[in-house]
């Protein structure tokens, strides 16, 4: 028993329908293609995450500051090439012989509201800086008293010289805020922020777009060069680079190394790399054995092949690293990463008592397609020497706190300085104590502890480089990481498109960038 | 009257549900390592800046406490502050509540769209080459990664063709429709494979009964049968099969929203993870477990609508 289907019912009849409601679909879609596609005059930049906040005291992810940084001005900022400061929102300063005395004298600006920007400004929004609710407090607290001289001009005294408070001057925390606002609208303000920067807030729809409208008060004449900027969120990298592809936004930061070459030969695009502050390096507990012998240290960084890396893994978008800082100011040139030599590697691994090699673990950031082929590269590495790699991997969100807490032989990471003065990145990655331990190796060097101190009396200048060079060249001989590379970040625009770049900084200054 | 008594019902029995569920996501997210003083500052904290945020955020204090605080913040309607925004939960979960609902709608509608006719076409011509075309189809469908599928699509439909946009999520509605298509149809595809074959087993069931017989003896028109008898009789085990699954899909879509770039509660609920936003994660965890006892209700009140003999009690 049973309908024979096929022939119960009408077959053509059906089919028809079913090609009626699909050609129907196909024409709604063509409308729907030809109409509603919205052409914004305006540039596009897709970058990987949302910012998530506004609030430059209460920020420490990259969108958030990139973003601030186009919003609000600071008294003097970064040049574009990262090697020195320019004048920002101060015209003009003056440090007194001893360091404990900087003078600022403000330029002519407006904020985006027409008001002046005016020294108690500055003084509101240091003050804030460095206050109970900032996250930034350590790095405005050496000034120790402010005086308003006039409407332009203010001063800051110190009690003991700390050279690298006019870097921190420089950084996104120490954002100028208009003061009358922000102390009228409380933490509201940062729902929709202006400073005297290039662009205000227009619009921010949270994990999607910050819609950036041109500053018309902006004190550099005739810039921006665009009347909108659009910050769009794009966390998938296939995703980014097809949408620049397709000419649904203008520029992209972050593309997969392994696209870069082909990027750069599509004739609308341009693409660069930018040699951004950061060096990725593998943390070795120096508390646990073999950890602790500097020779087994050493063997490890003789035993990695870290051009075959940079080519391998990045591409040729980065260079092999020598020491723990990046490549920025003071950077000794004369130090040269450790050569790839596995017969030098073993002589020391023997010379320490470990002719047949170890176990060892290292803890690697799990879902990470790059940390992964480096891993991996590193376990064939190292097996040469007869070090057994383990790999475990560990959610990013973990691995900080793993390492913090010592429980790990080694780690693969990377750290990345927000100023381009080299005072912060090696005081968090070869300093013990100071902040992190030395990068949680507990590493320590007491000749580098007293460098450190030293060079943050010291007025910026040649004899301050040379105890950078020489403290660099004592984590490169101390080893307490596996040096790998500095890599670049790729960005691209279309050809349309004039002047974006991303900086060493890693940020971008929109308004220099013009569109055709 | 009834429907409403049901709701009603339904409503209650949710208070309990979400009494456990906001006690288990509160006690997972402290068993995780890593704490958000530590993940906010990393590098450049001190110790004694961690202690002094830990202490700003509440985190210092007992368990307990921070459970009754969030059980206040919840029972106000709020769900505190968010650790990694600074600012509150509330407005930051229904900002992007909708562009999930559209998208979970959207993929609902165009999978029951594809799944009555090909479930219809493989069911009648069961065991022949259409029946073969349309499992392999769907399996194959199903199978492939989403990331993976999305991005060929787009290559496809925005790149070499350029019809859909290839991501975003638009400004009006009409625009956000168009933009939620390509991912609203992968979703659907992933759905789709699951009730087309359950549909198609239960149609063929239902095809063999006698009242079908019955109906075309006596001389009903084989079409009014086929959408009247035999699809309204089958339709029960599929609407179950869907309402899983669209339950599933709200938390699931992760991957496309990243893929697409739609600003979706999952892709919230991973960053917020990661970034051990405690507040957020519960107040996502308690929208989600809304969610899908919604979608529950609604799934039973379907069935009484497919099903006259289905009392709602």
């Amino acid at each position: 028993m049973g309908a024979n289907s096929g022939s119960v019912f009408d077959r053509s009849r059906r089919r028809r329908s079913l090609g009626l409601s699909a050609a129907a679909i196909l024409a709604a879609l063509a409308t729907a293609g030809t109409v509603w596609p919205a052409q914004a005059a305006s540039l596009k930049v897709a970058i990987v995450a949302d910012a998530l906040t506004l609030d430059p005291i209460a920020s420490s992810d990259n969108p958030s500051i990139w973003t601030e940084l186009l919003i609000f001005d600071q008294l003097v900022r970064p040049s574009k090439s990262g090697t020195e400061l320019e004048p920002g929102l101060a015209e003009k300063w003056t440090v007194s012989p001893g360091g404990l005395e900087y003078t600022f004298t403000l330029r002519d600006a407006k904020f985006a509201n027409g008001e002046p920007v005016t020294a108690d400004d500055v003084l509101y929004s240091l003050q804030r800086a460095a206050g109970e609710k900032s996250d930034w407090a350590r790095f405005f607290k050496p000034i120790t008293k402010y005086t308003v001289l006039d409407a332009k001009t203010i001063k800051f005294n110190l009690d003991k010289p700390f050279t690298p408070l006019l870097n921190n001057l420089a950084m996104f925390s120490a954002s100028i805020l208009p003061k009358k606002e922000v102390e009228a609208k409380g933490e509201d303000f940062f729902q929709a922020p202006f400073g005297s920067g290039p662009f205000t807030v227009k619009s921010w729809s949270h994990g999607e777009k910050i819609v950036l409208a041109k500053n018309p008060n902006y004190w550099q004449a005739g810039k921006p060069a665009v009347d909108e900027a659009e910050i769009q969120v794009i966390a998938e990298d296939n995703s980014r680079v097809l949408k620049l592809k397709a000419g649904e936004v203008d520029a992209i930061v972050g593309i997969p190394f392994n696209q870069v070459s082909q990027l750069k030969s599509d004739p609308e695009l341009n693409v660069g790399v930018a040699n951004v502050f950061r060096i990725e390096l593998v943390q070795l507990n120096t508390t646990k054995k073999p950890f602790d012998d500097e020779r087994v240290r050493q063997a490890l960084n003789y035993a990695v092949d870290k051009d075959a890396l940079v080519k391998g893994v990045l591409r040729g978008n980065g260079q092999a690293a020598a020491t723990a800082l990046p490549i920025m100011a003071y950077h000794n040139e004369d130090l040269k990463p450790y050569p790839h030599d596995v017969e030098k590697a073993k002589a020391l691994l023997k010379a320490a008592g470990y002719e047949n090699g170890f176990k060892a673990s290292m803890l690697v950031q799990a879902g990470d397609v790059t940390y992964r082929q480096v891993a991996s590269a590193l376990q064939s590495n190292l097996k040469d020497i007869g070090v057994d790699l383990q790999l475990q991997g560990i959610e990013s969100s973990s691995q900080f706190s793993t390492t913090k807490s010592g429980n790990f032989e080694m780690s693969l990471s990377y750290a990345s300085s927000d100023t381009i003065d080299p005072d912060q990145i090696i005081g968090f990655t070869s300093i013990n104590p100071e902040r992190a331990n030395a990068f949680h190796t507990q590493w320590k060097d007491e000749r580098v502890n007293a460098l450190y101190d030293q060079e943050r009396r010291t007025l910026d200048g040649p004899e301050r480089g040379a105890m950078f060079k020489e403290m660099e060249t004592r984590v490169h001989d101390g080893a307490p990481f596996i040096f790998l590379y500095h890599q670049g970040m790729p960005y691209a625009s279309r050809k349309n498109v004039e002047g974006f770049a991303v900086l060493p900084t890693s940020n971008y200054r929109l308004e220099d960038v013009v569109v055709k | 009257m009834v429907l409403l008594k049901f709701t009603a019902g339904r409503l209650l029995q949710l208070i309990p549900v979400l009494f456990v569920i906001t006690l288990i996501a509160f006690l997972l997210l402290r068993v995780l390592p890593g704490d958000p003083a530590t993940l906010i500052l990393g590098s450049r904290g001190t110790p004694e800046d961690i202690a002094r945020l830990t202490t700003q955020l509440g985190l210092d204090r007992p368990l307990w406490q921070q459970y009754l605080g969030f059980l206040g913040d919840m029972l106000r309607g709020s769900f505190g502050q968010s650790i990694a925004y600074r600012t509150a939960v509330g407005p930051l979960i229904l900002e992007r509540l909708w562009a999930t609902l559209a998208l979970v709608g959207l993929s609902t509608v165009f999978a029951v769209a594809m799944t009555v006719p090909f479930a219809l076409m493989a069911a009648l011509h069961k065991g022949g080459v259409v029946d073969h075309v349309i499992k392999v189809f769907f399996v194959m469908m199903m199978s492939m990664p989403a990331f993976w599928l999305g991005v060929l699509l787009v290559l496809l439909l925005s790149i070499a063709f350029p019809i859909f946009p290839v991501s975003g999520f638009g400004e009006g509605v009409m625009d956000r429709l168009y933009h939620l298509f390509l991912p609203s149809f992968i979703i659907a595809l992933g759905t789709a494979a699951l009730t087309i074959r359950s549909l198609r087993s239960s149609l063929i069931d239902v095809l063999k009964a006698d009242y079908i017989d019955t109906a075309l003896a006596k001389g009903l028109r084989s079409r009014r049968v086929l959408l009247a008898h035999v699809l309204r009789n089958s339709l029960i085990s599929t609407i179950s099969v869907l309402g899983v699954h669209t339950s599933w899909v709200i938390g699931g879509t992760v991957v496309i929203e990243s893929v697409f770039a739609i600003p979706g509660l999952g892709y919230l609920l991973l960053s917020s993870i990661s970034a051990r936003d405690y507040p957020m994660v519960q107040g996502l965890t308690v929208t989600f477990a809304v969610l899908v006892v919604t979608i529950n209700l609604i799934t039973d009140i379907a069935y009484a609508v497919a099903d006259p003999r289905v009392k709602l009690s």
